[in-house]
């Protein structure tokens, strides 16, 4: 087991009061597999990503349960200064806005090289030919001459493809990339998406690919964790949750994805808002928005059950998960 | 780049005309500069036609200018009424200006950024909310009123330093005077680092940083304070030619003989010829530090190119 998140739970303190945006996340990823995590804006998603890799901003933020397994040892237990040595050497995170997320006035080479020299004390000559090779496995022409150039001179996938070269520098064994296709073209998403799949095969990373596109989901993931309100709410094997969801949300995502044989007919959307992290609804926090729902979603928290007749390790957070699962 | 900088230079034509002309006009309208130079008596109407004639100021005013700028475009600022040439007086006047400036930037740099630095990164806490209410004090009050309480305190009560500047003005005495003339610029310099940098620190790129497993230094060093410090170097660079101006007061209470001492001695005695020397000077000082400025600005964001 590479990476075991234990009931993590995150709480962000406001001036409008304390939002829970993670409450008791489990999620397990092995080497060579890719976990898609799945939710719409404010699911928590991505703060249980910054939680592991320990990027989150404390204050406000602050982990209040949980553990963060990371072939065995609990990152948060670790002191700063250890937990840092782990950030981009052996975990790396690519972010969705590779424009902001790269220093405008620092060339591609000094950033890429920057992870040698801090990390594995090369000289920066050493570094910079690093650099080049690195600009050259992520498929940017002319690396040569380009890594002196700075970011804004790059396209949009040429500069995600230098983030994918970053996370990928020092080859940690596990990558989170959040939402790493969204700013990009739909031609050029499915290029960053082979190359990470073809980078993660050959390394044997572990992969979270956090996102809200079902599309992008289908082709390169392994399991499917779905996340409402802090929670995961479904986790299964990527085909059988396309086939049969067992929850009523990821029914409802699974519906509102525009498709060609329906064409002319209304959209399917689900309805009401995400719930408020500051309020969060009691019982089962999608109560409010689900079509089947019944007086006990109000007032009991569903756990995880195990789906069972299913591949092992299938989960769902619903009280009525057989009957989404048949109906 | 190169073509840039000769469009800049020539866009400095007009601004220079305009802005010596208005300071000519307005010297102009102040009065008659020969009643003052009869002492107490009113002047013989003879000895007046002879000095105006003699310093030309029967010609109209635009023929005046004219004469003028001709004159300065050789080198030749005039001769202020006492005999002296204009030249002569900034011979020593800007020096010790200069000297007081550098001072001042110094210190702007050196203590505006730092505390800047402190309190952006720990917004919020006690030592962010002191520094804060005191450049709010340093900034409210005029410069007359810190400079006269800082020369009373450490000049007369205390007896740190001397009260008054010597003549030939050593930077050891000017340390005092310069912290003075720094004090609103340096409050601003430290607002503006704060603002710069608490801003930049939530950006996308320094978690990009924290993400690749940097120490906490180099992130601040390399990776904040260099996008932060963008705004910062830009108002500095537009300050250095305010500061040349702006020491009027400063010099007067250190009893600095330097630039805004002979303007100010240049205006109490309707010395036309001194006064529009100087302010032609430091017209151009100011252009060219705005020059610079911009061509840094370049230099420091490459996102900047200039065509």
């Amino acid at each position: 087991m590479l990476l075991d998140v234990r009931d993590l739970h995150v709480e962000f303190h406001t001036r409008e009061g304390v939002a829970k945006a993670v409450n008791g996340v489990n999620y397990r990823v092995d080497a060579g597999e890719t976990l898609a995590v799945l939710g719409e804006s404010g699911s928590g998603k991505s703060v249980t990503a910054q939680a592991v890799m320990g990027i989150l901003d404390m204050p406000p933020g602050r982990i209040t349960r949980g553990q963060v397994l990371f072939e065995g040892r609990d990152l948060l237990k670790l002191k700063e200064d250890e937990r840092r040595r782990v950030r981009g050497a052996e975990m790396a995170m690519i972010f969705q806005d590779a424009l902001s997320s790269l220093n405008p006035v620092l060339t591609v080479g000094d950033q890429l090289a920057e992870m040698f020299t801090v990390h594995r004390g090369m000289s920066r000559k050493d570094a910079r030919a690093r650099a080049v090779e690195l600009m050259d496995r992520v498929r940017i022409p002319a690396a040569g001459q380009r890594v002196k150039q700075y970011p804004h001179q790059f396209s949009g996938g040429m500069r995600q493809r230098i983030m994918i070269a970053m996370a990928m520098a020092l080859e940690p064994k596990l990558i989170i990339a959040d939402e790493p296709t969204t700013a990009l073209d739909v031609t050029v998403q499915a290029q960053v998406m082979d190359l990470l799949a073809e980078l993660q095969r050959e390394y044997r990373m572990g992969l979270i690919l956090i996102t809200h596109d079902l599309g992008v989901v289908a082709d390169v993931a392994d399991r499917i964790a779905v996340m409402y309100a802090g929670r995961i709410v479904e986790t299964a094997p990527v085909h059988d949750l396309y086939k049969a969801p067992a929850h009523p949300y990821t029914r409802g995502l699974l519906d509102s994805v525009p498709r060609l044989d329906h064409k002319g007919r209304e959209l399917y959307a689900i309805k009401g808002l995400p719930p408020s992290l500051l309020h969060i609804p009691s019982g089962c926090p999608f109560h409010p928005r689900c079509p089947m729902v019944r007086d006990v979603c109000r007032t009991d928290v569903p756990p995880l059950y195990e789906v069972t007749g299913a591949p092992a390790g299938r989960g769902s957070a619903c009280h009525f998960w057989r009957e989404c699962l048949h109906g | 780049m190169g073509r840039y900088v000769v469009r800049r230079l020539l866009q400095m034509i007009p601004v220079f005309v305009g802005a010596t002309l208005l300071i000519f006009l307005m010297v102009h309208v102040m009065g008659d500069p020969i009643a003052g130079l009869c002492g107490e008596r009113e002047c013989d109407p003879a000895t007046a036609a002879r000095l105006r004639g003699e310093f030309g100021l029967d010609q109209p005013v635009w023929r005046q200018y004219l004469t003028y700028m001709g004159n300065v475009l050789t080198g030749d600022f005039g001769t202020a009424f006492n005999g002296q040439p204009v030249t002569e007086l900034m011979g020593t006047a800007f020096p010790v200006t200069i000297r007081l400036t550098l001072v001042a930037i110094v210190l702007e740099i050196v203590i505006g950024i730092t505390l800047g630095v402190v309190t952006g990164l720990r917004r919020g806490r006690p030592v962010d909310t002191s520094v804060l209410l005191l450049t709010l004090v340093v900034i409210s009050v005029p410069t007359f009123v810190t400079g006269l309480l800082i020369q009373l305190l450490l000049g007369v009560t205390w007896g740190w330093i001397k009260p008054s500047v010597s003549a030939e003005a050593p930077l050891g005495e000017l340390i005092v005077p310069g912290l003075v003339l720094a004090s609103v610029s340096l409050a601003y310099v430290t607002r503006l680092t704060r603002t710069s940098l608490a801003e930049n620190r939530r950006s996308d790129y320094v978690r990009t940083a924290i993400a690749k497993g940097l120490p906490r230094r180099r992130v601040v060093t390399r990776h904040l304070l260099r996008n932060s410090l963008i705004p910062v170097v830009t108002f500095i660079g537009t300050d250095i030619g305010a500061l040349m101006g702006g020491a009027i007061v400063t010099e007067r209470i250190f009893n600095i003989h330097g630039v805004g001492y002979q303007l100010y001695q240049g205006i109490l005695r309707q010395n036309t010829q001194t006064v529009v020397g100087f302010v032609t000077v430091l017209v151009l000082v100011f252009l060219v530090a705005n020059l610079l400025v911009d061509l840094l600005y370049a230099v420091l964001d490459p996102r900047i190119r200039y065509a």
